[in-house]
């Protein structure tokens, strides 16, 4: 397995560098609302079954071996941002941004350099659509308890 | 200026630096309202807001009794305000409408309710029968932690926070929480619940902000005495490694990649409804969705077939819309990571046999790209990137299985162990099943059934510890054992043969 970043992944864990005072780990983990994600963070410490699969500058990338095993050889998937909310402890996520993997180890070429996420995204006042309809009548007798 | 505010010490505030962020509508990327986005001296405000209430405050010397009453009022309050908690949880989170009215509501307020039971039920002291050193007296107390942190996911940020909020104030704890920030509205919405129920100030504070400030301080600030999170199994191990500084316990609720095993004598008609309720419900976003499909081979075809055929009369559209079974995913990021798999899959596999790209023709004004339809792919190798990573969207993936032996290995192989699904004919059959998958959550003929009087976590690295049930409400307080010795003299202790008479 081997990871690799975009230019702006750099930027943004060098930023976090100038930000925070410990040592700054990016570990690929998975899981729930994340899915397969890349989490930098200060002063972690790395599962015993954590090993480097590359870096985004001077951080070091570490990953689990069981997905180790699921991204063999070195078409690993790139370490990109995405200008959307963080849900993680993720730290960069106090920038508004989230690190994210894009490709899927196999043929990236197609993918944009930088974020998907489209910056002309409107947001004008708060529009509030009306809800339609009514709950259907075989649910309306369920108790939750 | 914040349309939603954080809450804290019973009052709605701005954040200290005064920024927000704008929360949207993932249907229309429209916005719904502008959220006061805390940071880690806002996290600190909360915490010792709540640390104050629990030192000086009335909370911890009420009775079992009157903490239940508080949370019933508040159960009755949301539920007096369900329609107005159910539309903004759909509009913010872009589950249904029909999810939130059914499930997200008054599966919060039933949790609430659970747990002002288990106040009332459960002594704060239990007096202890016997004496290991008689004559002496014993009983055990059963006190609160102290200031309990929650940090809540974006998939039922209304259910997961009472969940949280529940058993921590039901056992005489004050409660920070953190919503997720895509979902933050229907969460900080509780303050005002918790205000017309008159709980004291400090008890329950809501923030809602970044993961890497806020949910930083929340995990490792030295007032806090315990963490709940529900997430990813790798923000799982960090919360570990952030309480550890003060031995704080953690419960965790994190990844799943669940099983759902089809047996060859199932009523394949039940089952496959099974099998997509289970895994497409809020498009697949929940922790314990049975996204792998363990299927005998003997019913192999006639099973897919109907899982395509019934795959493709799920409704897609407005998440306020009643008629729609499915709306956008929670963001264009989760969106993104779905299509990412999607292409995995691929790979691995070849052409889903159904879904595999966004929805046609859906009404003016949605985001296509936000929504996905239900994807399945077939011959899948339990060993494959997509059966083995949780991609949380509406991908299924199945495989073929020859013996139960064979079921219970794919099942089990994998780092999670959340939920799991047996469909059979025979329940003597599917229970010895069930007592063999590594799981902590087991549905025969059913699937996500979870109530809030049945305990529900994970095994393996899908978590520690349990929430609901009455271990989910145990799990916030500690015992203390008193021993008394109510001996006059020397005659009535052990001191002085132990040590020496001349003591």
């Amino acid at each position: 397995m081997l990871i690799t970043a975009s230019a702006r992944a750099a930027e943004v864990v060098a930023e976090m560098a100038t930000r925070r005072s410990g040592t700054l780990t990016v570990t690929i983990g998975t899981g729930c609302c994340e899915s397969t994600a890349p989490f930098l963070y200060e002063d972690f410490l790395p599962g015993t079954d954590m090993e480097p699969v590359g870096s985004v500058g001077d951080v070091v990338i570490w990953a689990p071996e069981y997905l180790r095993r699921l991204y063999p050889g070195d078409q690993g998937p790139r370490i990109d941002v995405a200008d959307e909310l963080g849900e993680s402890l993720s730290v960069e996520t106090e920038l508004g941004v989230r690190l994210v993997l894009r490709g899927s180890g196999l043929d990236s070429t197609g993918e944009p350099e930088e974020c998907a996420v489209p910056s002309a995204t409107v947001r004008g006042p708060a529009v509030s659509r009306p809800v339609v309809g009514s709950i259907p009548p075989e649910l309306q007798g369920l108790r939750l308890r | 200026m914040a349309d939603f505010k954080l809450f804290i010490d019973g009052e709605y505030v701005d954040s200290a630096s005064g920024e927000t962020f704008t929360t949207t509508d993932p249907a229309t990327e429209q916005p719904i309202g502008e959220v006061a986005k805390a940071d880690k001296e806002d996290a600190k405000r909360a915490i010792q807001a709540a640390r104050t209430a629990f030192d000086d405050g009335p909370w911890k010397g009420l009775s079992g009794e009157e903490r239940a009453g508080y949370l019933d009022k508040m159960a009755e309050l949301l539920t007096a305000n369900a329609e107005r908690f159910a539309e903004a949880e759909a509009r913010d989170s872009g589950g249904t409408i029909k999810k939130a009215t059914f499930a997200d509501v008054p599966g919060a307020a039933g949790a609430l309710q659970w747990f002002a039971r288990m106040a009332r039920e459960r002594p704060d002291r239990q007096d202890l029968e016997g004496s290991p050193f008689p004559p002496s007296e014993n009983y055990v107390r059963y006190e609160p932690y102290g200031v309990c942190t929650g940090i809540v996911p974006f998939n039922f940020p209304l259910l997961m926070a009472c969940w949280k909020l529940g058993p921590a104030l039901a056992a005489g704890n004050t409660s920070v929480l953190k919503p997720a920030s895509y979902t933050s509205v229907t969460a900080l919405m509780l303050g005002e619940i918790a205000q017309e129920a008159g709980l004291p100030n400090g008890v329950l504070n809501v923030i809602a902000g970044p993961g890497g400030t806020a949910g930083e301080e929340l995990a490792s600030n030295e007032m806090v005495d315990k963490v709940a999170f529900t997430g990813s199994t790798e923000v799982g191990r960090r919360i570990m490694q952030l309480a550890s500084g003060t031995i704080k316990p953690v419960t965790l609720e994190l990844g799943g990649k669940s099983a759902n095993i089809v047996l060859d004598d199932a009523d394949l008609d039940i089952a496959a409804a099974a099998v997509l309720f289970g895994t497409f419900f809020h498009n697949g976003q929940v922790c314990e969705s049975g996204t792998r499909a363990i299927v005998h081979k003997s019913v192999y075809d006639e099973f897919l077939s109907l899982l395509v055929d019934r795959a493709g009369k799920i409704v897609i559209g407005s998440q306020l819309d009643f008629n729609s079974d499915l709306g956008p995913m929670v963001s264009r990021a989760q969106a993104d990571t779905v299509r990412r798999y999607v292409e995995i899959g691929r790979e691995e596999v070849g052409e889903p046999i159904c879904g595999g790209s966004e929805p046609e023709g859906l009404a003016d004004g949605l985001v296509t790209e936000n929504f996905y339809r239900p994807t399945i792919f077939a011959g899948v190798d339990n060993e494959s990137r997509i059966a083995q990573e949780e991609i949380f969207g509406p991908v299924l993936c199945v495989i073929p299985f020859e013996t139960d032996d064979e079921a219970i290995a794919i099942a089990n192989k994998s780092i999670y162990g959340l939920g799991g699904g047996v469909q059979s004919g025979n329940v003597a059959r599917a229970q010895a099943i069930a007592d063999r998958l590594e799981t902590g959550t087991v549905w025969i003929n059913d699937y996500h059934m979870i109530s809030p009087e049945r305990p529900f976590g994970g095994y393996k690295q899908s978590g520690i510890g349990r929430e609901l049930g009455t271990a989910g409400f145990e799990i916030y307080r500690q015992a203390k054992h008193v021993h008394t010795n109510p001996s006059t003299g020397r005659d009535g202790y052990m001191h002085f043969a132990a040590l020496s008479g001349n003591i």
